[in-house]
């Protein structure tokens, strides 16, 4: 038998998901500092691959994984067609929109050509698309906060977690897109043809995640 | 070469040849001799036809993916994206008199515009059959068993079935006056078993606490028969989708396929037009689905009188990349058993292609031991010399 293959986001999930595991029994010791992209677990059946957080979607989508652990903000920027069974309580943090001080809440609505700088190009377009902007995106890969300082946009749509990193660079929250955590989830395939191990290791997860 | 494209081919299709395009022939023969033992006879609707037509009956999502182009009098045509439509619009405008119930099956391409994702092409080959004027539980029971079939005849063992409700589904819903926006969330949060999604969306509808706790229980509803006693049915319309489903399964028990089937009765794929049971088959080693189908009672009666219909395509492209199916049709050679140097007994070639060997021509004039070398190449197991000669390699 394959063994059973769980897909971890690497950065900020990667350790408490390496907990959680753990806490089921899971060996991933030192999985989180290592620079190893595969664990096995050979004793109970369980491999585990870290894997850039974008991927983890992919990896399960196509069957590489049979399930994942990931953050709801990647689920909704992709477009993957994986189950979604469980939120896991862990790893919150909010997609908004910001921009500097002088965009107070009103005015940003009233302007027609609105540059966003962001790494969620499909969460922000929908989002001023949603209330008829057209707004300019322009996708950058890392500090978006820089984009408003030094004039490459007007607003950024970006992930706060305690809003510290808004604050250091004068930006403002301005509207909220979503909330986001970490989620639990599963190959559309595997859900099937490995119903018990997969319904199991749900079963505890959310015993867990509940205590 | 036109070395002014960068691409030589678009995204989204492939050439094939040598193997894979006989192990594609012998997956599409081995799906057309099975549905024809079934009674099933072979229906070829056009490539492409007005795209209102199709557009009309495609479900939204469908209706984005289509080709569209004109033709000369500026007339919007588009080639089909599915059999199940065109075969609709042929039966609602010509066979509708006809004795029921009628059974098609069909082998081609289709197109869709889609985003290059897990096992998706923009032209790819769907097999499968539609089954025309019944609505009863063995309509249903033998469109699945149909289905377990047909993956048998290609060379698969370890597969799937998920089986769910549509009906059942509606009938839990069709009283709550949802928009059509929450009405597409809920299926959405359903299909992907979001609970935390669920519970949000519930929250918002302010329902009475017995329906919002049925709605909210649909995702946990996924596992053998035994989830048919677990499923809330607050109507008689959920209650009649339940007994429709057990009525299936028992008519499957003796046929010895139940034990292949999961109950999912968070399945919907969008709920897209159909309307009674849907059911998706996944086997072992690939991440996604390689057939789907269910019952679309309400589309016939788009192009012409109401006829209930129920069908099911295998997505053979889907099929070649399972490792099983691989190795049960890498028999279908391309090698020669025979190579004939001209000029040729003609006879004596015929009536080997008559016994059923493959006979080459070597229409290069080769020596005969550039020839010999050759025919070694190519996997050929004879050469008829030119002078009558027979010679075993």
């Amino acid at each position: 038998m394959k063994p059973l293959t769980i897909a971890l986001a690497k950065g900020r999930l990667l350790d408490p998901s390496a907990r959680l595991l753990a806490s089921l029994g899971f060996d991933l010791n030192g999985a989180a500092n290592s620079r190893q992209l595969i664990w096995d677990d050979v004793a109970r059946g369980a491999r585990f691959l870290i894997a850039k957080p974008s991927d983890v979607p992919i990896y399960v989508e196509n069957g590489a994984a049979d399930a994942g652990i990931v953050g709801q903000d990647v689920l909704r920027e992709g477009d993957a067609d994986v189950y979604e069974p469980l939120a896991l309580n862990y790893g919150h943090c909010r997609l908004v929109v910001a921009g500097k001080a002088e965009h107070a809440a009103a005015d940003w609505r009233f302007n027609a050509g609105l540059r966003v700088a962001t790494k969620y190009p499909r969460a922000a377009q929908k989002f001023f698309s949603a209330r008829g902007l057209a707004a300019e995106i322009i996708g950058l890969a890392g500090s978006v906060e820089l984009a408003p300082m030094v004039g490459l946009a007007d607003l950024i749509v970006d992930l706060v977690d305690t809003g510290q990193t808004l604050k250091a660079n004068g930006l403002i929250e301005l509207a909220e897109i979503f909330k986001s955590q970490a989620a639990f989830i599963v190959n559309r395939a595997s859900f099937t043809l490995r119903a018990d191990e997969l319904r199991a290791m749900m079963e505890k997860i959310e015993e867990r995640r509940d205590q | 070469m036109n070395p002014s494209l960068e691409k030589q081919i678009p995204s989204g299709v492939a050439d094939l040849f040598f193997n894979d395009a006989a192990r594609k022939r012998a997956a599409e023969n081995a799906l057309a001799q099975t549905f024809a033992r079934w009674g099933y006879s072979e229906i070829i609707p056009p490539m492409f036809e007005y795209y209102e037509s199709l557009a009309s009956a495609a479900g939204a999502e469908l209706r984005e993916e289509i080709y569209r182009f004109f033709d000369r009098d500026g007339r919007t045509l588009a080639l089909r994206a599915d059999f199940t439509i065109p075969i609709a619009r042929i039966v609602g405008t010509k066979l509708y008199d006809r004795a029921m119930p009628l059974r098609f099956f069909y082998v081609g391409s289709v197109f869709r515009y889609e985003e290059p994702q897990a096992g998706i092409r923009r032209e790819f080959t769907q097999a499968g059959i539609e089954l025309i004027g019944a609505a009863t539980p063995d309509a249903d029971a033998e469109a699945l068993a149909l289905a377990v079939e047909s993956l048998r005849a290609l060379g698969l063992e370890n597969f799937r079935f998920t089986l769910g409700s549509v009906a059942y589904l509606h009938a839990l819903t069709r009283d709550l006056q949802l928009d059509d926006a929450a009405r597409l969330a809920l299926a959405n949060a359903w299909r992907r078993k979001n609970i935390s999604a669920l519970n949000g969306l519930l929250d918002s509808l302010s329902l009475d606490p017995a329906r919002r706790a049925a709605l909210a229980q649909i995702p946990a509803l996924a596992g053998d028969a035994r989830v048919l006693d677990r499923a809330p049915a607050p109507n008689d319309d959920a209650r009649a989708a339940i007994e429709h489903l057990r009525a299936v399964l028992a008519r499957l028990a003796p046929m010895g396929i139940r034990d292949c089937l999961t109950i999912d009765l968070a399945e919907n794929r969008g709920m897209a037009y159909y309307t009674g049971i849907l059911f998706e088959a996944f086997v072992e080693g690939l991440g996604f689905s390689i057939l789907s189908g269910g019952r679309y009672d309400n589309l016939v009666e788009r192009f012409g009188p109401p006829l209930p219909a129920i069908g099911f395509a295998v997505g053979i492209e889907r099929v070649l990349m399972a490792p099983r199916a691989a190795r049960a049709q890498n028999r279908a050679g391309i090698a020669p058993d025979v190579i004939a140097q001209l000029p040729a007994d003609f006879a004596a070639m015929q009536s080997a292609r008559a016994a059923g060997q493959i006979v080459e021509v070597d229409v290069l004039n080769r020596e005969a031991d550039v020839l010999r070398e050759f025919a070694r190449v190519r996997g050929a197991r004879e050469i008829f010399w030119r002078d009558g000669p027979k010679e075993n390699l």
